[in-house]
């Protein structure tokens, strides 16, 4: 993939970056930069490398081969760039035995808060997350939801300078995600570097300056998001909700059909340009009672993943 | 409420909220102790206070890093504005001094027991350290090869019990070369320690297992620094 030429200084750069695991999986040959205040987003199904990629990139994990560096610096273990990172793994894991609170100063301490200001913001943060009144819970007793929540405030609380969050809506309410989001843009806004690992093609599409494609750790597709969306003008998504399996080739094998794939019992269909969703209707040969529901919407960043790859991204849980 | 913002205090108020295990960590030693200084022979107690103060060190770290491997906290340390040495040295120290909090009540028996034998005891609180914190390094690299504590524990075992019979714990050593092979061992240095102290018969002085006990506690510390890029990367 190329690496992107923006002319802003990166704050994180990562070149030909690979990283291996026994049994051939990883990330491989992944080039990429972020530039203060852009949001980027890697994209790909379960098991495309987005976490490991993440990982490396937020100094949990070395890379087998290839370059990155960090402020300019190539040494992940420097005090001094950990503390310029916000991370949140795509594993909740505290300290279940300690409170949230708890967890959280112990972080911010670590990351360099004086106690003054740790308290300062660590009140903002979990008022913010709607925390607070479980500051003194046990973290083993906290709902996965809560858990992630204390997450986001464990990597936002010592303001970092990049902050790389794994699937950051992941198990959020729907008003928490939105909370997340306008934060993220005002953070954006003031010069933080933000990396998103998601499968949230909505949250994608709505606040990543720029995507990546990951399919089977290598980054296939990489753009701004309004150009990438470009390439779908014209064309509809047809979502099909079968009651029994439909053979998927002779979908495939329709000229008014850019890419099909299946997700459960829904199956997902990239019109090409003037096609009319009737048309899709055909194959069914009159067994249209087989469709319990039909959907025709503008496509998205799915879509494109879809056409690019035959693989649907999974549906994002909440 | 106990509020740590630095890695040794973690562990420490971690520690101090789980109380139960705080309990049972401070009970048993002297459960197992109290009869072995009252009523067995020193060269007994000496044996079965030396494994169990080689147990309490090794397994305490080693389980305690694998079960984090399995949560995923690992990750977590991995990305603290701290050095993997500097990681490592400071949790594994604290874990050995809370096992040498463990064992204290032990230790003041033997004290009570034999005020006489105060000769010995820089030498026993400083070889128990030295033992502790090389069983907790041990322990630590135990758990890189581990994907669960009961697996820890074989694996601290399989190098532990021919330490321990190398150091003369279990039967004397007469040949010279053992003999020589022991003093290279940190466990012995426990034992002559726990031998005097015990009014029992040592083959060394006080102050020469003293300066043993001395060069395994700089050893244990240098070396898990050494380490720390070894156990706290490990996938």
């Amino acid at each position: 993939m190329k690496v992107n030429t923006a002319s802003e200084p990166s704050l994180l750069a990562a070149t030909g970056l690979t990283r291996t695991y026994r049994g051939g999986k990883g990330v491989f040959d992944i080039s990429l930069k972020l530039a203060s205040g852009e949001v980027l987003g890697l994209m790909g199904p379960n098991g495309s490398g987005k976490s490991t990629l993440l990982r490396v990139l937020a100094t949990a994990a070395s890379p087998t081969a290839g370059r990155v560096s960090w402020f300019g610096n190539p040494d992940p273990r420097l005090p001094s760039v950990r503390r310029r990172l916000g991370v949140m793994l795509d594993q909740a894991a505290h300290f279940d035995k300690m409170t949230g609170y708890q967890n959280a100063w112990f972080f911010a301490r670590q990351f360099g808060l004086a106690p003054e200001h740790a308290r300062d913001r660590l009140e903002e943060l979990f008022r913010w997350s709607g925390l607070w009144e479980a500051r003194d819970q046990l973290v083993g007793e906290y709902s996965l939801g809560m858990k992630r929540k204390l997450n986001l405030v464990e990597a936002l609380v010592h303001r970092p300078s990049i902050l790389l969050l794994d699937e950051p809506t992941l198990a959020l309410d729907y008003r928490a995600e939105l909370d997340l989001i306008e934060r993220l843009q005002l953070l954006s806004l003031t010069g933080t570097a933000v990396l998103l690992a998601t499968n949230d093609v909505h949250l994608a599409e709505r606040i990543c300056d720029r995507v990546i494609f990951l399919h089977r750790g290598r980054a296939i597709r990489e753009g701004h998001v309004p150009e990438l969306l470009t390439e779908l003008a014209g064309t509809k998504e047809v979502q099909l909700q079968m009651n029994s399996p439909i053979p998927l080739e002779s979908l495939r094998s329709l000229p008014a059909v850019e890419a099909a794939n299946v997700d459960g019992d829904t199956v997902h269909i990239v019109l090409a340009r003037g096609a009319n969703p009737a048309q899709v209707l055909s194959v069914l040969n009159g067994t249209a009672d087989l469709v319990s529901n039909m959907r025709v919407r503008r496509p998205n960043l799915g879509d494109l993943f879809l056409k690019l790859t035959g693989e649907a991204l999974p549906v994002a849980r909440r | 409420m106990m509020l740590a913002g630095s890695i040794w205090q973690r562990e420490l108020v971690e520690f101090a909220q789980r109380r139960r295990a705080l309990i049972i960590k401070l009970a048993f030693p002297l459960l197992v102790g109290i009869p072995l200084v009252t009523a067995a022979p020193p060269f007994y107690a000496g044996l079965s206070l030396t494994m169990l103060i080689a147990i309490i060190g090794t397994l305490g770290a080693g389980a305690v890093l694998t079960r984090e491997r399995q949560t995923g906290l690992d990750l977590r340390y991995r990305t603290l504005p701290v050095t993997p040495g500097r990681l490592l040295i400071e949790r594994l120290s604290t874990s050995a001094s809370i096992d040498l909090l463990q064992v204290t009540p032990v230790l003041l028996l033997i004290g009570l027991r034999h005020p006489s034998q105060f000769a010995w005891w820089p030498a026993l609180l400083l070889s128990t350290a030295a033992v502790l914190l090389l069983g907790n390094l041990i322990g630590a690299v135990a758990s890189t090869l581990s994907d669960s504590p009961g697996e820890v524990m074989l694996y601290v075992f399989i190098p532990l019990l021919p330490l321990l019979y190398l150091s003369g714990v279990f039967t004397p050593l007469s040949q010279p070369v053992l003999l020589v092979i022991s003093r290279l061992l940190p466990f012995s240095y426990l034992h002559e320690s726990l031998l005097g102290a015990l009014a029992g018969q040592p083959n060394l002085l006080p102050w020469e297992t003293l300066l043993g006990s001395f060069g395994f506690l700089v050893g244990a510390a240098g070396l898990t620094g050494r380490l720390g890029r070894l156990v706290t990367e490990s996938d």
